[in-house]
């Protein structure tokens, strides 16, 4: 299976649909289009992973440059993420920086 | 499964990966210890293809193999890059994995993924070849 993304956003918030393979190819196309959504300033960076069935460190560098690109002031949310994926963002202390939820429900 | 060689280039990751999901299917690895296997190999090859080959031309190879010893799979990942070993790749530790991502490094992550992701790790440089070892236990724990 190959990536897909698609965006989506309001005012104030940016969901960014992933499906797929986030490998080390696939990654300059998500952060392509972070790069996109942050110029738009939202509060909330929803990224709906529940599709994704395999991510790399190239897909968690992306997931740190938005942060470091939108600023610490910005939510970031990951929903959906489950089973191995979900394990490479806990091992990867992803947990403490990001909102991982199975739905999402705003803080 | 014979050995396979594919051009060092990163759209041969998902060809990588599909070889590692067969020889652990084929050896009776459950799916959560073969995405493990996975991602290292993947890992370690996305190195090489990004950082070891950089300034090689199109012919750099990545070669992937698997045998089975003892109880467990192992994979065996060979290159013709310069010579890297990733255990001597700076690591993030329990400290850093706790930092907040605005203040995280960059490096080191995927080494660290792939190396504790397998049962066992080896590196050897043999002539002019990398070769990046990985084993899994056959059985569960």
């Amino acid at each position: 299976m190959s990536f897909n993304i698609s965006v989506e956003e309001r005012p104030g918030e940016a969901t960014i649909t992933l499906a797929g393979e986030l490998d080390a190819a696939a990654a300059p196309q998500f952060r392509e289009v972070i790069e996109k959504v942050a110029e738009a300033k939202p509060l909330r960076l929803v990224l709906m992973m529940g599709e994704v069935e395999f991510m790399a460190s190239a897909g968690l560098r992306v997931l740190i440059f938005a942060r470091q690109k939108m600023g610490a002031g910005v939510s970031l949310y990951v929903i959906g993420s489950r089973g191995p994926v979900l394990n490479t963002l806990k091992m990867s202390g992803f947990h403490h920086s990001v909102h991982l939820q199975d739905t999402y429900t705003p803080e | 499964m014979e050995k396979c060689s594919l051009p060092a280039e990163l759209g041969s990751l998902a060809e990588l990966r599909r070889y590692v999901t067969e020889a652990a299917g084929s050896a009776g690895i459950d799916e959560a210890r073969a995405y493990k296997l996975q991602l290292a190999v993947d890992e370690i090859a996305t190195n090489t293809i990004l950082y070891g080959y950089k300034d090689v031309g199109a012919s750099a190879v990545i070669s992937i193999d698997n045998e089975i010893r003892g109880d467990a799979l192992v994979i065996t990942l060979e290159d013709h890059a310069q010579e890297f070993d990733p255990r001597t790749m700076r690591m993030p530790n329990a400290e850093d994995l706790a930092k907040p991502l605005e203040e995280r490094a960059i490096g080191g992550l995927g080494i660290f993924l792939a190396i504790h992701g397998v049962d066992r790790f080896e590196y050897r440089r043999e002539g002019d070849r990398n070769l990046n070892i990985f084993q899994i236990k056959i059985g569960h724990d």
